[in-house]
């Protein structure tokens, strides 16, 4: 009987079955891998995240009901829509050179987290963004490069996608019906982003956009 | 290369395997034909909406929503449930069978089966037609104001669920009957994966009911809106795609030992073990499907994306039995150079030609399934159309190639007659790589760039990027090219399954089995290579993927991606 070759010996065959395994170190060099050794990430990932907001571990907002949300969601629109159609939340602070949030003290969850107040305190602005068959509310958002927004996001109805358009590649944000997402978003440079749906919702699934243009 | 001390078994010569078909008892050749007609039947409907929703994707072809929707509908539930059902259910009885020796146990039970994963068929296609379309994972929202379109959806896979669990109760019964009769004792692997296979078809059907069932309940006004469906079918999803892996990689078993008379050199012990471990390592790993959920807990993400990397433990680790087996005897019987041994194999035999082009898709699909499983790459890549552009590789490349070879060798048993023009149908694997590389290629680069999978037009009034409608078209390139050539194949099996007369002539294969001795001895450097080669590419393109979400104009931090 000859001697078994190592490559065909079980103990190899069978630790070849693990080769992807080994896939952990390329995600470990870029802070993805899960564990706590060799690149963990902790609160940061690859997609270039920072901690700031302190939300770390959780996609949907914790604590804030569905009814709170609508709310907080009409509110948002209300207070900051232009002639346009588009809700631009800067416009406030622009217009009156103050960074007072009108808001402040009316019960409101972004109360001191306005543009105006965000900016001085370097705290996130907090926005509001709607998904339901088959448009995003507001559908044109005025954002300024280089703010870090939270963006608070639901599904009204049924399971929807929020995703953006970034040029080489997208950001895809699934939104499940009456679960509040929360996603704390700087945009780095100006342009005109798309928002767009891809999660199928229905007859008028393709037409479903938005728009975010960033000053 | 080299010379291989190749020995051609005489023309005409029927294997352990055909020889064993060829003596079913008439009632088992009937059904196998039935389930086996019935199997090609839907893939033939899957072909023909899958090739028109790509072509309307490409805007070559243009429907109202609804009716666009009601055609990806039909390819999904024709091609995801029944195509790899039905094939699946028909493979473990006549594999079963042929174990046995003697045919099918519980012969009635197996009938009852197909009677009942046919009316579910029936039913599938017919609410997918003419229903809400609902897309093949049949969600219930949306269909909120339409019970009807939601129950009759839920009840044609209730009906295949039950079928399968008759089959496959059938399967086990069969594979066990020489035993409890005293007649054989220890399982073979081959059998030993029968069984393994038949109880995780059962694990499937209960995932299918436990998804479907509230929806049928809820149609009926017997239970309240199933809102939990999203969850339930992740868990079914992850058994429908990797149930049918284990099933190619147990047919390639089979088909190697046909067509070249090699079993396992590692004996039957350590192929028992990865046939088990499909259901040690596939179950868990389920939970990286779920990245994009907003409310997905953080020690579930660390769970899933540790988990996700031992997916592909069983299936690698079977492809280097394969390969390793088939490389060692081919050494010991003289062949030399460092693939050369492969010129041995026969590759004039159509299965030959599907199983190793199967294996070469696999190495592709696999590749690109651990890009999207990575977790914090999931804000990129889910939901986009990387997801079909990858998959095909398995759903069509690997499983539909793996599973039309299988039939090129059973049915001319099965049925008495010849395989349909060897000589073309061995040339269709290349040209339906050639189809997949080009779709995958253009859908894997569309779904880096965000294309949503489940949209027909992609222009969104102009604001898209002017790429996407192009990636698109050439998406629909590569559809239309494997689509005729899988077109092809199946013309063939079919004319196969209903020719009755044998023609003398038989597809080429090999016999490595005799001349063997020291087998074990020479080295068979291919299945490690092709490993290293897979990693490599796997580093190379999650490194692309890594680069790619990193240059994004934009910071961000939490939403369903794990921090």
């Amino acid at each position: 009987m000859s001697e078994r070759h190592f490559t065909t010996r079980r103990g190899f065959i069978a630790a070849l079955g693990f080769g992807a395994v080994s896939l952990y170190g390329a995600w470990a060099a870029y802070g993805a891998a899960p564990l706590p050794f060799g690149g963990h990430s902790g609160h940061k990932d690859a997609a270039r995240e920072t901690d700031a907001d302190g939300h770390g571990g959780h996609g949907a907002a914790e604590g804030m009901a569905p009814e709170e949300f609508r709310f907080e969601h009409d509110f948002f629109v209300r207070k900051y829509a232009q002639k346009d159609g588009s809700v631009n939340p800067h416009a406030d602070a622009d217009a009156h050179g103050h960074e007072g949030d009108a808001h402040g003290g009316h019960g409101h969850a972004d109360a001191g987290h306005g543009p105006g107040a965000a900016t001085a305190s370097g705290e996130p602005a907090d926005l509001y963004l709607m998904a339901q068959k088959f448009a995003y509310s507001p559908d044109v958002l005025r954002l300024k490069a280089g703010q870090a927004y939270r963006f608070r996001m639901m599904a009204d109805d049924i399971t929807h996608g929020a995703s953006i358009q970034l040029g080489s590649a997208s950001r895809i944000i699934r939104l499940r019906p009456n679960v509040v997402t929360e996603q704390t978003i700087t945009f780095t440079k100006p342009g005109e982003y798309l928002v767009y749906c891809t999660v199928y919702c229905g007859q008028a699934h393709d037409a479903m956009h938005g728009r975010i243009v960033v000053g | 290369m080299d010379t291989l001390s190749t020995s051609f078994a005489p023309a005409g010569a029927t294997s352990r395997l055909t020889a064993r078909v060829a003596s079913l008892p008439s009632a088992d050749k009937a059904l196998l034909a039935l389930l086996f007609g019935a199997a090609l039947l839907a893939l033939v409907l899957g072909l023909v909406g899958g090739a028109v929703t790509a072509l309307a994707r490409a805007g070559a072809l243009t429907f109202l929503p609804d009716d666009a929707y009601r055609i990806l509908t039909l390819h999904g539930v024709s091609v995801f449930f029944y195509w790899l059902y039905l094939i699946q259910a028909a493979l473990l009885l006549v594999l079963a069978a042929a174990e046995n020796g003697r045919g099918l146990a519980l012969r009635p039970l197996a009938w009852t089966g197909a009677a009942l994963m046919l009316a579910g068929f029936g039913v599938s296609e017919w609410i997918s037609a003419t229903g809400t379309p609902l897309l093949y994972d049949g969600s219930p929202e949306l269909a909120a104001d339409d019970p009807r379109s939601v129950g009759v959806f839920a009840l044609g896979y209730l009906l295949l669920s039950a079928g399968l669990v008759a089959s496959a109760v059938c399967g086990i019964a069969t594979v066990l009957q020489p035993r409890l009769r005293g007649e054989a004792g220890e399982f073979t692997s081959i059998g030993f994966a029968l069984f393994a296979w038949a109880g995780f078809l059962v694990v499937s059907a209960i995932a299918a009911t436990n998804a479907f069932l509230p929806g049928l309940l809820w149609a009926l006004g017997a239970g309240p809106f199933p809102a939990d469906h999203g969850t339930e079918w992740h868990i079914l999803f992850h058994n429908l795609h990797y149930l049918p892996l284990m099933a190619a990689v147990l047919v390639w078993y089979v088909l190697s030992e046909h067509l070249t008379g090699v079993t396992s050199i590692h004996g039957p012990r350590l192929s028992k073990i990865v046939f088990a471990a499909y259901l040690v390592f596939v179950p868990p790993t389920s939970l990286y499907h779920m990245f994009l959920e907003p409310n997905l807990s953080e020690s579930v993400r660390v769970v899933g994306s540790l988990l996700s990397l031992f997916v592909s433990v069983p299936t690698l680790a079977a492809f280097a039995i394969i390969v390793s087996s088939l490389e060692a005897s081919a050494r010991a019987r003289g062949a030399t150079g460092f693939f050369g041994w492969m010129q041995g194999l026969p590759w004039r035999n159509p299965a030959m030609a599907n199983m190793g082009w199967a294996a070469v898709n696999m190495m592709i699909g696999i590749t690109f399934a651990f890009v999207l499983i990575q977790e914090k790459l999931a804000p990129m890549l889910s939901d986009t159309f990387f997801v079909p552009g990858y998959f095909h590789f398995f759903a069509v490349g690997v499983l539909t190639q793996t599973f039309l070879a299988a039939l090129m060798v059973i049915l001319p048993a099965l049925g008495g007659g010849s395989l349909w023009r060897p000589d073309l149908l061995r040339r269709m694997p290349a040209v339906v790589t050639i189809g997949l590389l080009i779709f995958g290629a253009a859908g894997i680069t569309a779904g880096f760039m965000g294309v949503p999978r489940r949209v027909f037009d992609v222009g969104y009034g102009g604001m898209a990027p002017a790429a996407w409608p192009l990636l698109m078209a050439l998406v629909g390139v590569g559809a239309t090219i494997f689509a005729i050539a899988i077109s092809v194949t199946v013309y063939g099996v079919v004319r196969t399954l209903l020719s009755l007369r044998p023609s003398g002539g038989q597809a080429p294969v090999v016999d490595w089995r005799t001349g063997s001795r020291g087998v074990c001895a020479v080295p068979a450097w291919t299945g490690p290579l092709s490993v290293a080669a897979l990693i490599a590419a796997m580093y190379v393109f999650t490194i692309v993927a890594f680069q790619l979400i990193q240059s994004l104009p934009i910071i961000a931090i939490g939403g369903g991606h794990g921090h």
